[in-house]
C-alpha cells in the first residue's frame, strides 16, 4: 500500500522539479540580455601565443587600461593554438555570434563577413612609417582594408650551431645546394635535419613554397588565373627535395604536424628546421645549455640567386555581426596606437614583427641578437599566394595541402613527372 | 436517475496518467536528439546540394558537389583509406576482443582489478590517449623505438608516423587499442550468459577445448559479436580526433579518412557545400560495409 503512495509522490515532486527548471532556462535569456546590458564589452578572440608575457601584458596592463580610460571591458578570448582558431572563427561567421574584434586568421575565407577598416589602418600606417607592401595584399581586398596588419610571425632556419661546428660547416649555408651538403655531413654525425612535410599550417610551406620560389616557380601566375608550377624548374625543385630528405633528413619529417619539429629539436634529434623563435623560447626556458646554441639562419637562395621567406601573418579585423561596430572600431584604433602597440610588441620581444616601416631601426629588435634576423623575414618575405591575391582558392590550396603533398609524393615513391601532373590538376579544379 | 457526477478536471492527475506521462518524460530527449542530431543532419543534407563557402550565400547546384567529388583523387584516396582503416580496425578488435573476453572469463586473482584496468582506453578522453600515443610512437625518443633499441631488436626503429605504410599501420593500432575494451567487456557478458549445461553435454558428446568453443561457445556469442561489430563499424567509420591529431591525414594523404576530409574541406578550404557532402557520402559507403557485414554472418 504505501509503494504506490510514494510512487506518485516521486513523481508529482519530478513534475514540479521539472516545472521550475523549464520555468529557470525559459527566463535565463531573460536575465542575461539584462545583465550584459549594464557594462558594455567588447569580445577580442586571439590564439595563445607561444609567448606567455605577450598575452600577460595584454590582460595586465591593457585590458584595465582600457576600461579606465572608456568604461568598456575587454572581454579576451583565448583561443588554443595548433589549428583550432580558424573552425572557431568560421564557426562565428556562419552563427553571426561571437567575438567583435579578432586575430582574423585565413581572413581569405570569411573577407565578405568582416567591416572595412581602411579608416583606422590608413592612419595607423601614415602615423607609423607606412605598411610594408606585400601585406597590404592580404588586408586589402577590392581597395579596402578588410583588417589591421598586426604582426608577421618569423619563420626561419633554426639550427644547432655546436653541432654544425662539430660537422665543419662554420657559417649558415647560402644556397640550398650548400644546405644539402650541411644536411649530409650532420646525418652522418648522427644529426639529421628536420624538414617539416606533414599536414600543419606553417612549417611545412614555410621552406617549401620560399624553396619553390628561389628555383624560379611560383604556383599561380600573377593574376591568379593561370597555374605556373607545371614547369621543368618545379621538377628540379622536387628532385632536390628527394635528394634532401632521402640523404639529410630524420626519416619522420614528411608526416609531421606543426609541434612535431619543436619536440624533435628539444629532444636532440635533430640539428637544423624550419620554425619561429618558439624553440629557442622553450630552450632557454627549459633547456638553458641548449637555449645557448641555438641559432637562426636565412633560408638559402635557389639556384636564381634569390632568397625567400613565407610570411605568417597576424591580423586583426572586426566582425560585421558586432552589435557595435564603432565600439570595436575604437578599441581596434586604440590597441594600435604607438602609446600601446609598441610596448605590447616589445612585451613579446618582437615574435610578432611589425609590418610598420617605423619599426625597421627600433632598440627592441636588439633585446636578442639571435631575434634581429627575423627582421629580414619582413624584408624578402611573401605570402604563400605569392604573386597571384591571397584569396580563397589560394587558400584551399594552402589547407588541403597539395603543394605540400606534391613533395611528399614525389618523396614516397610517386614518379616526380605524375606528382607535379596531380597538383596542377587539383589546382586547376580548385580556381575553376 | 441521477446523472453521474463529473470528476472534475484535475492537472496532476492527467499529468500522472500512463499515457500522458510516459510522452512527457519522452519529449526532451526526443527534442535533445533533434536540435543536436536531427538539425545539424539535415542542415548538412541541404548544404550538400548547394556550393556554400563560409560568410557567403549558398547556391543550389544539385548534384554538383557529388560529380566533383567523383573526379577528385583525394576524395576516393579518403574513401579507400577510411574502408582499409574501419576494416582491418574492426577486424583486429573483435579477434582481440574476443580473447580478451575469453581470457577475463578465467578465474584468477585480481580479476576484478585486471577487468577494470582494461575499460582504461575506452575512458580516457581521445584526444588525450592521442597525445601520448604521439609520444609512444616518436622515432627517438619514444617507448616503442625505445624499447626496441634497448632490446637489441633493432638499431632504430621504424618511423611510425613518417611513411605512408607505417602511419596507416599506426593509426589503425591506436584504434585498435582504444576499442578493444569495448569489444571485450560486450563479448564477456555475453560469454557469461551461456548455460554451463551446454558445455557440458558437448563435452559427454566428446568435445575438446576447440570443439566446444567451434560449436557451443562462438555460436552463442554471435548476436553479441553482430551487434558490438555493427557499432564498432559506425564508430570507427567516423573516427577523426585520433587521425586529427596523429597525422592530420598526412603523410599524402595515406590517412586521410573521410571524415578528415570532410573537416579540411569545410573548415580549411572553408568550402561548406563540398565537405557536406564528403561528410553524406559516408553514409552509403557506411551502409556497405553493414550490408557487407550481415551477408558475411548470414553466410556463415
Amino acid at each position: 500500500m504505501a509503494k504506490p503512495a510514494r510512487s506518485k509522490a516521486t513523481r508529482r515532486d519530478f513534475l514540479k522539479l521539472a516545472a521550475a527548471g523549464a520555468a529557470g532556462v525559459a527566463a535565463g535569456p531573460f536575465i542575461s540580455r539584462n545583465a550584459q546590458a549594464q557594462p558594455k564589452t567588447i569580445t577580442f578572440a586571439r590564439e595563445s601565443s607561444y609567448v606567455k608575457n605577450f598575452d600577460v601584458h595584454f590582460q595586465n596592463v591593457m585590458m584595465p587600461a582600457y576600461e579606465k580610460a572608456t568604461g568598456i571591458k575587454i572581454d579576451y578570448q583565448i583561443q588554443a593554438a595548433g589549428g583550432s582558431a580558424v573552425p572557431q572563427l568560421v564557426s562565428m561567421v556562419e552563427n553571426k555570434t561571437g567575438a567583435d574584434v579578432a586575430w582574423v586568421q585565413q581572413e581569405w575565407l570569411y573577407r565578405d563577413a568582416l567591416v572595412d577598416v581602411s579608416d583606422i589602418a590608413e592612419e595607423v600606417g601614415r602615423q607609423q612609417g607606412g605598411w610594408y607592401d606585400e601585406i597590404k595584399r592580404l588586408s586589402v581586398d577590392k581597395g579596402k582594408w578588410k583588417s589591421v596588419p598586426k604582426g608577421n610571425i618569423g619563420q626561419l632556419m633554426n639550427y644547432r650551431k655546436d653541432w654544425f661546428d662539430e660537422a665543419g660547416v662554420k657559417s649558415f649555408p647560402e644556397t640550398w645546394d650548400e644546405f644539402l651538403e650541411a644536411g649530409i655531413k650532420l646525418k652522418a654525425k648522427g644529426h639529421p635535419f628536420g624538414m617539416s612535410m606533414g599536414h600543419g599550417f606553417a612549417d611545412n610551406y614555410s621552406w617549401l613554397y620560399p624553396l619553390l620560389w628561389s628555383y624560379g616557380v611560383t604556383v599561380m601566375d600573377k593574376d591568379g588565373k593561370k597555374v605556373a608550377l607545371d614547369s621543368s624548374e618545379t621538377a628540379k625543385a622536387v628532385e632536390y627535395v628527394k635528394k634532401l630528405y632521402k640523404e639529410a633528413c630524420i626519416e619522420d619529417c614528411i608526416g609531421w604536424l606543426d609541434p612535431a619539429n619543436n619536440k624533435a629539436f628539444l629532444t636532440g634529434q635533430i640539428s637544423c628546421t624550419n620554425n619561429a623563435y618558439s624553440i629557442m623560447v622553450s630552450a632557454k626556458r627549459d633547456l638553458p645549455e641548449m637555449g645557448k646554441v641555438i641559432e637562426h639562419g636565412l633560408n638559402p637562395k635557389g639556384p636564381n640567386g634569390q632568397r625567400y621567406h613565407a610570411l605568417v601573418p597576424v591580423t586583426h579585423g572586426i566582425f560585421a555581426h558586432s552589435k557595435d561596430v564603432k565600439a570595436a572600431k575604437d578599441f581596434l584604433r586604440w590597441i594600435m596606437d604607438p602609446k600601446q602597440y609598441r610596448p605590447w610588441i616589445a612585451s613579446g620581444d618582437m615574435y610578432f614583427a611589425p609590418y610598420l616601416h617605423a619599426f625597421d631601426k627600433v632598440p627592441e629588435w636588439d633585446i636578442e641578437p639571435r631575434v634581429k634576423p627575423f627582421q629580414k623575414v619582413l624584408e624578402t618575405g611573401k605570402l604563400t599566394s605569392w604573386p597571384a591575391p591571397a584569396n580563397r582558392q589560394h587558400g584551399e590550396v594552402i589547407n588541403r595541402w597539395i603543394v605540400i603533398d606534391m613533395f611528399t609524393k614525389a618523396i614516397t615513391g610517386t614518379p616526380t613527372k605524375n606528382a607535379i601532373a596531380e597538383a596542377v590538376s587539383q589546382i586547376k579544379a580548385i580556381y575553376g | 436517475m441521477a446523472a453521474p457526477a463529473r470528476r472534475p478536471f484535475r492537472l496532476a492527475a492527467f499529468l500522472e496518467r500512463e499515457s500522458v506521462f510516459s510522452w512527457l518524460m519522452l519529449t526532451p530527449p526526443v527534442l535533445f536528439l533533434l536540435a543536436f542530431l536531427g538539425y545539424p543532419f539535415i542542415y548538412g543534407v541541404y548544404l550538400s546540394f548547394f556550393h556554400k563557402e563560409v560568410a557567403r550565400a549558398a547556391e543550389f547546384v544539385g548534384f554538383g558537389n557529388f560529380v566533383k567529388l567523383n573526379n577528385d583523387p583525394i576524395f576516393w584516396q579518403a574513401v579507400r583509406n577510411t574502408i582499409i582503416f574501419t576494416g582491418v580496425a574492426t577486424v583486429l578488435k573483435a579477434g582481440g576482443g574476443l580473447g580478451m573476453a575469453l581470457v577475463m572469463n578465467q578465474s584468477f586473482k585480481m580479476k576484478s582489478f585486471a577487468r577494470a584496468m582494461l575499460l582504461l582506453p575506452f575512458i580516457v578522453p581521445t584526444v588525450l590517449s592521442t597525445v601520448a600515443w604521439q609520444w609512444i610512437l616518436d622515432p627517438g625518443m619514444g617507448l616503442f623505438n625505445r624499447l626496441l633499441v634497448v632490446s637489441g631488436l633493432a638499431t632504430t626503429g621504424p618511423s611510425w608516423l613518417g611513411t605512408p605504410t607505417m602511419a596507416m599501420i599506426s593509426i589503425i593500432m591506436v584504434n585498435t587499442w582504444r576499442g578493444l575494451p569495448f569489444f571485450g567487456i560486450s563479448i564477456l557478458a555475453g560469454l557469461q550468459t551461456i548455460p554451463v549445461d551446454l558445455h557440458e553435454s558437448a563435452t559427454i558428446d566428446g568435445a575438446g577445448t576447440w570443439g566446444r568453443f567451434r560449436y557451443v561457445t562462438l555460436p552463442s556469442l554471435l548476436p553479441v559479436i553482430l551487434i558490438v561489430t555493427t557499432f564498432s563499424i559506425v564508430i570507427t567509420f567516423f573516427d577523426f580526433q585520433l587521425v586529427y591529431v596523429l597525422t592530420g591525414g598526412g603523410p599524402a594523404n595515406s590517412t586521410h579518412l573521410m571524415a578528415t576530409y570532410a573537416y579540411s574541406l569545410s573548415m580549411g578550404a572553408g568550402q561548406m557545400g563540398l565537405g557536406s557532402a564528403v561528410a553524406l557520402s559516408m553514409v552509403p559507403v557506411l551502409g556497405l560495409l553493414l550490408v557487407l557485414l550481415t551477408l558475411f554472418v548470414r553466410k556463415d
